[in-house]
């Protein structure tokens, strides 16, 4: 600790804090305008100089690290004015259109002249005007508002890593400019519009939408994907007209594309307003009695079983609850599933069974914290933003080392120290492989393991076999690039090991899984204090809520298993097909634009008695429903979502639905008591003190205890088979997220649509060059009977014999080509 | 003696334009820029010295304003940015004739903010300006009253440079490859450092870092860990796979040859393969042994041999040919390359150890070694070294340090140095000597070997030594060591190696072809005389002089490296390889082997220098310079154990280094 004074009160602070820091601690506050914690300190605008006695020039407190016994004075008449002075520099030249800035009403820069006194101007140079840059998408830059804070370079290169702006030229000159001049390309989070304390960097969507201090700004969390970044509506006439995250937010206002620029999708034209019975639109009365009929006839002619439904992690827990109470409560049916069955769901057994965990082991702060970051088969990019700022900020300011193992070079990659660009299928090779790495080098956690782990040696017997060689062979990779992998994850403090997709979608992602808990526990990753854990990564908000609920046919809420258990999601589609299951109700998703095998599913929809789709749009599973029900999406209702690292979050509505769509938790309850002939009437309130009193540990804003035991005994589940397996036939397609959307919401938005408007497959220059084909030619991709023609993006992203598509695009819906158990597929590829 | 006109240099008036009797200054700048224009006036970041009352000084500070303004500020900071500005509007609106007092008084009052800038760049710009408002206020008034036009009575010549970048012989901007760390973007640290250095991971470990002593971090607490930021960003690109970004120009028809793939020679070929040249490195080492006395002078526990290879490959990758195994004068001889290349550059190094002048030594004893540098080469490719048990090494120098710490790793069992001055006086950095010690090496300083002592098989068994003591002052003041009578005794060994230094091998030179030879044996390079005030002929550290083409007597064939400056040191050849690659350059392009305004004013200011030890710098001293990590204990230095021994920085360790830095950049400009 460091002992200083500060305007003669004396305060003991952490070694290398700042004076900023220190005056804080103590009360004081010094003006800035350039500092923002999240970043490192620019020092840029000179606002906070203070006075250090014994040094003859003022400091800058922000980035001045404290030293004991040096006494501070930050209010002086001397310090007034040099901080007006440099006020009045600021002020040079800068346009006065504050009238008509978007900045106008929230601009540090106004308040700080305010606050400075600065109310004259000494100073004055020739004027150079610098041209407005209206020709990026999404974000407009006046460089004539710019105070060089520098905040949103600092922001796009240390927390979102992306490079994208940089501060270019010389003196008066200098303005923040895209690195080569072009219009912007970039991740379009717009964290730089969020830190830009002018109107330099405004939102376009958002420009001229109203002033700032005239719209209702509504505290809740983003509905995209499983981070659960906290954020702020801002509404004027009931309409979402932007998303703010604040920096004392648990994501400290950082935030994606599709959290700060996706809710466009809310406002989109093509919502569902009424519902709809056979085609017509009629009112809810009819709407409801006619669902409520149709159940009950089904029930009564073919009996509860055959009726089945989806959930949706689109949808509250409140929701997810009520859906799967209404199955097995009033319906009397188990048959109940989601999209987690496409590999969420085993995955999460896997770790339920193995290490207690119904998702991660830790808070994903845990992650910051991490002494080296194992992330395999994901595209944390595309599949959960906000955790990959995390893992940045682990390699680049907590000198984490970072192992990627991936079959693309997703983003990633130039923050790993070793990238495992690894063929599909040798998943589970690559981790058997780092395992007996780890422990034949001796990098294993010796006092985790030797505390905690059972039966060390009989992993170490089964894994005696691995050879490395093998591995790496099968893996396209060198024995070198794994020894080095494990070696770099060895010996840490604390480990994070995180998976996503492409291992949960993988063949034999079960075992995948397991190898890779082993993985995890060998190296510490679990049951520490200081960072690191074990993170299955989903797309998805609301995956793990929508299990702890019991939306799935095998487990009741809380984990519980039913007395017998329902059929599973391909069991549902089967039973569709053989004519067992005669009605089927899909809550928040469209199985045929997002599920693999979509035009077997779309032929079995074809056969249903009954088809209820209640969704906010009209998806290409609602073309054959019998009953629509319009309902709200997460702005527009209230309600909790729980990340997956157990964060049960409540979200508040903040706009009006349009037309008659009402929240599904309203419309669920009301058809629940047509069912039961009940009238209990509900709220997302009263709905989670059900929850909670059956669920431990549930509750709204609470954090869910870890279900990873922190003492005693755990063992390792051995497989006896080792060997890696035979590697497919080329070429494969791989299907996935990218960044600028989740799931199919975002083909919704045309902020998104503005930036990736269609779908594309990325193809290696070698096969491309193979096939004749240059980046945008049209290619015919096949499987079995299905086939989708996109366009090609030429590009060693992708290695030779893989293709990749993204999965959102129901115009070009690569996930027909899927098969149920894999996110990858043998293709045909050719000239279209 | 020039008659400096007016001076504020320094924050010293001397004012002798009323022509009373002259007040003395003098400073280390030459008479002329280039040996022909006259130096009319110096103006930078301590003052104003005016050499010709036909200055303009209003002028001059205007136009130095507007080049720090539109050149160099970098805008980071308000006060700077818009200061600077404000201050090039108002000294422009003067000599424009638009201009007021009220001019006059802003920029006074700039003078005092713009101690509040980030560095010193704006900061010290104002000080030039200041003075001239100050002590010019009437030239000012005249071009306030409508009295005075401007003239284009001279050319103005600036220089963007730091302490630290100034002392730096590659001159590389390391300001600005630091604020790169500090910003989290060790990829462009890099390419900063690429700019000026090519073997930045070697850099990185083994530089002297004369920068360091010329850091006005120093006048706060301690200079700034510059050598090991240079390692952490080098260090950034390979832990994370990164492929380097140069991309060299289209290639060109005019090829050169080069003598030795060492800095000097790799340094060369770098540059001119980045503008396109076809290079050709010839090398008398085998393949994997590149480098030269980087590779064979500098043992991997310091350079990691890997690390080196990669910046040869890298190289390689270029376009640079490097043909092994081949050595100039015995595989192919000079004129033969002088005839297929259109220019050759010579760089074969200093590998030739010194006699040490002691009884015994030519007789071809066992046990006693060629030299220290044949020792570290022998050792460094795995080859008998003839080395024994008992190793003894004498001289001071950092090739006596690594061959008793190589002795150790090769599996000596005492490794002894005898140096015959005192501890602090050993020319080797301080800190190898101290891993010397930790290691275990015995130090016997201040005696003097006098005889070999060997065996009836003339087997090497020990070392007679005489103590020695200072003596009386010599006629230069100088104490030097003297025998102690009677203070003779024996240090047994079954190895001595001489390691008192090395000079080129030249030979591969015939004598007829015009390629002059100094009587140090380094090679003759072409100069342009600049002389001080008093007369006297401008030298370098080496007792060269100051400002030279580097092209031989000989057309077309240049030198650099050990072999044209003497031996020294792997940034001082690549500063000097770099030099030559640019002239190599305009002579294959323009026939004329010459130098730039900005190479003159670059010699000038390291002769100057930039730093002033006696600066007293305002700044809280609260954090302390970082130290790398490192391996210790003796078993670092274990039998066949080579593993590196510094372990460089972690990178929030670097970056919180970088945050030290002051960033002292500052703008000179001359008046010719």
């Amino acid at each position: 600790m460091v002992s200083l004074t500060i305007d003669g009160k004396d305060i003991s602070v952490a070694k290398g804090s700042t004076i900023l820091e220190a005056a804080a601690q103590l009360g004081i506050t010094i003006p800035t305008l350039c500092w923002l914690k999240k970043v490192s300190p620019t020092g840029a605008c000179r606002v906070c100089a203070v006075e250090v006695e014994g040094v003859d020039r003022p400091m800058t407190a922000c980035n001045t690290p404290v030293k004991d016994g040096i006494k501070v004075t930050t209010q002086s008449e001397k310090l007034s004015r040099i901080r007006q002075k440099i006020m009045e520099l600021m002020l040079v030249n800068h346009p006065l259109d504050c009238p008509v800035c978007d900045a106008g009403g929230e601009c540090d820069l106004q308040n700080s002249c305010y606050g400075l006194g600065a109310s004259r101007q000494e100073y004055s140079a020739l004027l150079e005007r610098r041209e407005i840059r209206y020709n990026w998408p999404l974000i407009e830059s006046d460089p004539n508002r710019c105070i060089l804070c520098e905040k949103c370079v600092k922001v796009d290169h240390e927390v979102v890593g992306c490079d994208a702006i940089a501060v270019v030229n010389r003196g008066e000159a200098t303005i923040i400019d895209t690195v080569d001049g072009q219009p912007l390309n970039c991740e379009f989070c717009g964290n730089c519009v969020g830190a830009c304390p002018t109107g330099t960097l405004i939102s376009k969507p958002f420009k001229f939408r109203g002033r700032p201090w005239a719209f209702t700004v509504t505290k809740s969390v983003c509905a995209f994907c499983s981070t659960g970044c906290q954020i702020e509506y801002h509404t004027r006439n009931g309409r979402v007209e932007r998303v703010t995250s604040d920096d004392n937010n648990f994501n400290s206002g950082n935030l994606c594309i599709n959290g700060r620029f996706g809710y466009s999708y809310i406002n989109s034209a093509d919502r569902l307003t009424q519902p709809m019975v056979r085609g017509e639109k009629v009112d809810w009365n009819a709407a409801m009695g006619a669902a409520a009929t149709g159940l009950k006839e089904i029930v009564a002619k073919y009996g509860p079983d055959a009726v089945a439904g989806f959930g949706s992690p689109r949808v509250t827990n409140e929701e997810n609850y009520l859906f799967q109470k209404l199955f097995r409560n009033a319906i009397g049916s188990g048959n109940i599933d989601s999209e987690a069955r496409l590999g969420f769901a085993q995955a999460q057994r896997v770790l339920r069974e193995r290490v207690g965990l119904q998702g991660a082991s830790a808070t994903i702060d845990a992650i910051d914290r991490a002494g080296a970051v194992l992330v395999f088969g994901c595209d944390l990019n595309a599949e959960a933003t906000g955790i990959e700022y995390r893992v940045i900020k682990a390699a680049t300011k907590n000198d984490a080392k970072l192992v990627l193992a991936n079959m693309r070079d997703v983003k990633l990659k130039k923050f790993a120290n070793s990238h495992l660009k690894y063929r599909p299928g040798s998943e589970l090779a690559i981790i058997n492989a780092l395992t007996w790495v780890v422990l034949d080098e001796g990098l294993q956690d010796n006092d985790f393991v030797s505390g905690r782990i059972a039966n060390l040696t009989e992993l170490t017997a089964a894994l005696s076999t691995v050879s490395v060689a093998d591995a790496a062979v099968a893996a396209g990779l060198s024995e070198a690039d794994l020894r080095a992998a494990a070696r770099l994850l060895g010996k840490k403090k604390s480990v994070a090991v995180l998976f996503g997709a492409d291992l949960m979608r993988s063949s034999g992602a079960v075992e995948a899984v397991t190898a890779l808990a082993n993985l995890a526990l060998v190296l510490g990753a679990l049951g520490k204090e200081t960072g690191g854990g074990l993170f299955p990564v989903y797309e998805k908000t609301n995956i793990r809520g929508l299990l702890d609920m019991g939306v799935a046919p095998d487990t009741l809420p809380g984990y519980g298993a039913p007395s017998v258990s329902g059929k599973d999601l391909w069991q549902i589609i089967e039973g569709i097909e053989q004519g067992s299951v005669k009605a089927l109700y899909l809550l928040g998703c469209d199985p045929v634009a997002s599920f693999p095998e979509g035009e077997r599913i779309r032929a079995a929809l074809g056969k249903l008695e009954l088809l209820i789709v209640q969704d906010p749009f009209p998806g290409e599973s609602a073309k054959q429903a019998h009953i629509v029900l319009p309902s709200s999406v997460a702005a527009e209702k209230s309600g909790t979502f729980t990340t997956i690292d157990g964060r049960v979050q409540s979200i508040a509505k903040a706009a009006n639905p349009p037309g008659e769509a009402r929240e599904d938790w309203d419309i669920l309850t009301e058809l629940c008591n047509r069912l039961t002939s009940e009238s209990r009437p509900a709220s997302p309130a009263s709905i989670m003190a059900e929850i909670a009193a059956l669920v431990p540990g549930y509750g709204a804003d609470v954090v869910l205890p870890a279900g990873f035991p922190s003492a005693g005994p755990v063992s390792l589940a051995v497989s006896k088979d080792v060997r890696p397996a035979q590697p497919q036939q080329a070429p494969l397609l791989l299907a996935g997220a990218i960044l600028y959307h989740s799931g199919t919401t975002t083909t919704w938005s045309e902020n998104n649509l503005e930036i990736v408007p269609a779908g594309y497959v990325e193809i290696h220059p070698d096969d491309a060059a193979r096939l004749g084909v240059s980046d945008g030619s049209s290619l015919r991709i096949s499987a079995g009977v299905v086939s989708v023609n996109a366009p090609a993006r030429v590009s060693d992203k992708v290695q030779p014999g893989l293709l990749f598509a993204p999965s959102h695009f129901r115009a070009m819906n690569v996930n027909a080509l899927l098969g149920k158990g894999a996110g990858v597929v043998p293709v045909k590829v050719e000239k279209a | 003696m020039a008659q400096v006109v007016f001076s504020s240099w320094g924050g010293t008036v001397v004012d002798n334009r009323a022509g009373s009797e002259a007040k003395d200054a003098s400073f280390r700048l030459p008479t002329t820029l280039d040996g022909d224009r006259a130096l009319a006036a110096f103006m930078g970041w301590d003052g104003i010295i005016v050499f010709d009352k036909g200055v303009d000084v209003p002028a001059m500070a205007a136009e130095y304003m507007k080049r720090v303004q539109t050149l160099y500020c970098c805008g980071k900071c308000t006060p700077g940015k818009k200061g600077t500005r404000v201050l090039m509007d108002a000294l422009a609106a003067i000599v424009e004739g638009r201009g007021t007092e009220a001019h006059l008084d802003t920029i006074t009052d700039l003078g005092d903010l713009l101690a509040n800038c980030k560095c010193t760049l704006c900061q010290s710009s104002t000080v030039p300006v200041i003075d001239a408002v100050k002590h010019f206020r009437d030239d000012f008034l005249a071009y306030i009253n409508g009295a005075q036009k401007p003239t284009a009575s001279h050319r103005y010549i600036e220089k963007y440079t730091a302490p630290c970048m100034d002392r730096c012989p590659a001159h590389i901007d390391i300001p600005a490859y630091i604020e790169a760390i500090k910003e989290y973007r060790f990829d462009e640290s890099l390419h900063v450092i690429r700019e000026n250095m090519p073997l930045a991971s070697v850099c990185g470990r083994v530089c002297p870092h004369p920068c360091e002593t010329h850091c006005r971090r120093k006048n706060v607490d301690d200079s700034i860990n510059i050598m090991v930021l240079k390692r952490s960003a080098s260090d950034y690109e390979w832990m994370h796979n990164v492929a380097p970004p140069m991309k060299p120009q289209s290639r060109k028809n005019k090829t050169v040859a080069i003598v030795g793939a060492g800095p000097a020679g790799l340094a060369c070929a770098y540059y001119l393969a980045l503008e396109g040249y076809p290079c050709t490195i010839y090398e008398a080492l085998p393949e994997g042994y590149g480098g030269g006395m980087i590779a064979v002078g500098i043992p991997p526990y310091r350079q990691p041999r890997h690390l080196l290879q990669r910046d040869i490959d890298i190289i390689a990758s270029m376009g640079v040919e490097i043909i092994y195994n081949t050595r100039i004068g015995v595989d192919i001889s000079l004129e033969e390359l002088k005839s297929k290349y259109n220019a050759v550059f010579l760089a074969p190094g200093a590998h030739r150890s010194k006699p040490m002048g002691v009884e015994g030594e030519d007789k071809g004893y066992k046990g006693f070694l060629r030299g220290g540098i044949d020792f570290l080469r022998e050792a460094y490719m795995g080859r008998p070294t003839g080395m024994g048990k008992k190793v003894v090494v004498v001289g001071g120098g950092n090739t006596a340090i690594d061959c008793v710490r190589v002795a150790l790793r090769e599996g000596a069992e005492e490794s002894v140095l005898l140096y015959r001055r005192s501890r602090k006086e050993m020319p080797a950095d301080v800190w190898e000597v101290d891993g010397a010690d930790e290691e275990g090496v015995r130090f016997e300083f201040q005696v003097l070997p006098t005889r070999i002592i060997v065996d009836q098989n003339e087997q090497v068994t020990g070392v007679e030594c005489v103590r020695m003591a200072l003596g009386e002052p010599d006629a230069s003041g100088r104490r030097r060591p003297e025998p102690v009578p009677g203070s003779e005794f024996v240090v047994e060994c079954d190895t001595v190696i001489p390691a008192i230094g090395q000079d080129p091998d030249l030979s591969f030179i015939p004598e007829k072809m015009g390629i002059d030879i100094t009587k140090w044996n380094t090679v003759v390079t072409k100069y342009i005389p600049l002389k001080d005030a008093a007369g006297k002929d401008l030298k370098d550290g080496m007792g060269n002089p100051l400002v030279r083409t580097l092209i031989t007597d000989l057309d077309g064939v240049f030198a650099g490296g050990d072999a044209e400056i003497g031996p020294l040191t792997v940034v001082a050849c690549i500063g000097n390889a770099h030099r030559a690659a640019r002239v190599i350059q305009r002579w294959l392009e323009e026939g004329k082997a010459y130098l730039t305004d900005d190479e003159f004013m670059e010699d000038i200011l390291t002769n100057l220098p930039v730093y002033d030890k006696g600066e007293a710098v305002p700044w809280l001293d609260s954090v302390e310079r970082a130290h790398q990590a490192e391996v210790h204990g003796r078993e670092r230095a274990s039998k066949g154990n080579y593993q590196e021994v510094e372990l460089g920085f972690a990178d929030s360790q670097a970056i919180r280094e970088a945050e030290r830095c002051l960033r002292c950049y500052r703008v000179a400009m001359a008046a010719v």
